[in-house]
């Protein structure tokens, strides 16, 4: 079975659950992406979810922020379903930052511009504010001299920090990263991770979908093993990564090379 | 054979109204058919299949006839059909943006869809709407890669125009036309015409491939 929410070993239990998962189905026709998943994310958490490619991580991600709807279930962002409706859900999306396994930066603005773009679009900031704002977060992933640098004269590491300052440019309550360092060279996977770190420590909510097993076990404050559009366990990084309750979950982490 | 290349300093007054004309349904062709086909586009993306439908049909109908023929067919059956009676000059004009506006329709569409889904993704997911996120990251990115194929069309336009002078509308074939069944300067007159053509027209070529070279998208 799996660790449930009443888990004592879990550090953020006493705190509110920012998403609820119960029962969550997600249907492509008639492929199940998601076959009944339940798990709870709380104020404050790290929430890695694993598991091999096409088990339903990025499905469930991209149903957090209604970019994809459910076929069954319910998901609870701060206590209410998230809503069907296009008008809704952009609420709702307001709250949450998301960013994509291939940056999706706007190649026709600046990187300020893409920090900014949010703010002045959405929230209707005045120009000066969503700049400064933008300057600032621009500097907290370390790439203040990199303002006026257009995408296409970025790293991915850099590109990637990018749209992570551009998610937090929203203020949301939690971030939403789906496979972040997947896209990118090895040698700047260690520039978005330590951005993502530094995210954790200051409290930020966080699902994390990923294939960095390092960071899942260090940054974690919970782990989500997915296969075939389930959860097959889940539990703290000690548990998932040092002793799995379940075969398949020693199986899948033996395979990435993950000694344990 | 005498050659009199008089006629064409003759008319040269005619000659240049009949170019003043070409350039006008060019310029007005297109000023009708950019917001048109843009208009069409976003119909044909409506998430409403009977919308969508609709459009496509209208598209694929104007854009797969020879524009000779619509040119008659707005000359001879128009009028018949919805009782308007118009001016040769606005039976051309509509004509001409009705072929033209279903090909632009078809270069804003692939345009836009070139962008990749992604991009509207990135654009909701930080609380955009599709309007905002079409207006602000899809069109922007789209426009530089329409404008390229928009000057290859218009370079067509430009010598297309040449058809209606078969309605008798003023631009510079039908003016020539007239000039050499006037003067029997069949030659002369051709000459001329083509190479009044020749020179407007390849520098708006030259201007398409810099357009072509200076948007042209890399990724």
């Amino acid at each position: 079975m799996t660790a449930l929410a009443t888990d004592p070993r879990r550090p953020g239990i006493a705190r509110p659950a920012v998403l609820v998962y119960r029962d969550v189905r997600k249907l492509y026709g008639a492929f199940v992406a998601l076959n009944g998943v339940s798990m709870a994310v709380h104020k404050g958490e790290v929430v890695c979810l694993i598991g091999p490619s096409g088990s339903g991580k990025s499905t469930l991600l991209r149903c957090t922020n209604a970019l994809e709807t459910i076929n069954g279930g319910e998901i609870l962002f701060d206590g209410a379903a998230l809503p069907a409706d296009e008008t809704a859900a952009r609420h709702v999306r307001r709250r949450m930052g998301m960013v994509f396994q291939n940056f999706e930066l706007f190649p026709h603005k600046t990187a300020l511009e893409n920090v900014a773009i949010g703010p002045l679009t959405v929230l209707r900031a005045r120009p000066a504010d969503a700049a400064a704002k933008a300057q600032a977060l621009l500097d907290k992933v370390g790439l203040a001299s990199k303002a006026a640098s257009y995408p296409a004269n970025l790293s991915g590491g850099q590109q990637q920090r990018v749209a992570i300052a551009r998610a937090l440019a929203m203020e949301p309550e939690v971030m939403l990263f789906d496979e972040p360092t997947s896209a990118l060279d090895p040698e700047t996977i260690g520039e978005v991770l330590s951005v993502m770190k530094i995210l954790a420590e200051e409290g930020m909510t966080m699902v994390v979908v990923t294939h960095e097993m390092t960071f899942a076990r260090r940054v974690a404050d919970w782990v989500v093993v997915f296969e075939e559009g389930a959860i097959i366990e889940q539990g703290p990084p000690e548990q998932i990564f040092e002793a799995p309750r379940v075969e398949r979950t020693r199986s899948f982490l033996s395979h990435l090379g993950w000694a344990g | 054979m005498t050659y009199d290349w008089s006629v064409i300093w003759q008319y040269r007054a005619a000659f240049a109204d009949g170019t003043a004309m070409t350039f006008l349904l060019a310029v007005l062709t297109m000023a009708i058919a950019v917001p048109g086909g843009i208009v069409l586009a976003l119909l044909r993306l409506s998430r409403s299949s009977a919308i969508a439908g609709a459009s496509t049909a209208l598209v694929e109908f104007f854009r797969n006839l020879p524009l000779i023929l619509l040119v008659y067919w707005a000359f001879y059956v128009m009028p018949m059909v919805i009782e308007i009676e118009l001016s040769p000059f606005a039976t051309g004009l509509t004509a001409l943006a009705l072929n033209v506006t279903a090909y632009n329709s078809e270069t804003f569409r692939a345009g836009i869809n070139s962008i990749r889904r992604g991009q509207t993704e990135a654009a909701l997911a930080l609380g955009m709407s599709r309007a905002q996120a079409m207006r602000v990251v899809v069109f922007p990115q789209a426009w530089r890669r329409v404008l390229p194929v928009l000057a290859s069309t218009w370079v067509s336009l430009f010598k297309d125009t040449s058809l209606v002078s078969v309605i008798a509308v003023g631009e510079l074939a039908h003016v020539a036309m007239e000039i050499r069944s006037q003067t029997f300067r069949v030659l002369e007159v051709l000459t001329a015409m083509g190479a009044l053509y020749w020179l407007l027209g390849y520098p708006q070529a030259k201007l398409a491939d810099w357009i072509h070279r200076k948007f042209g998208v890399t990724e």
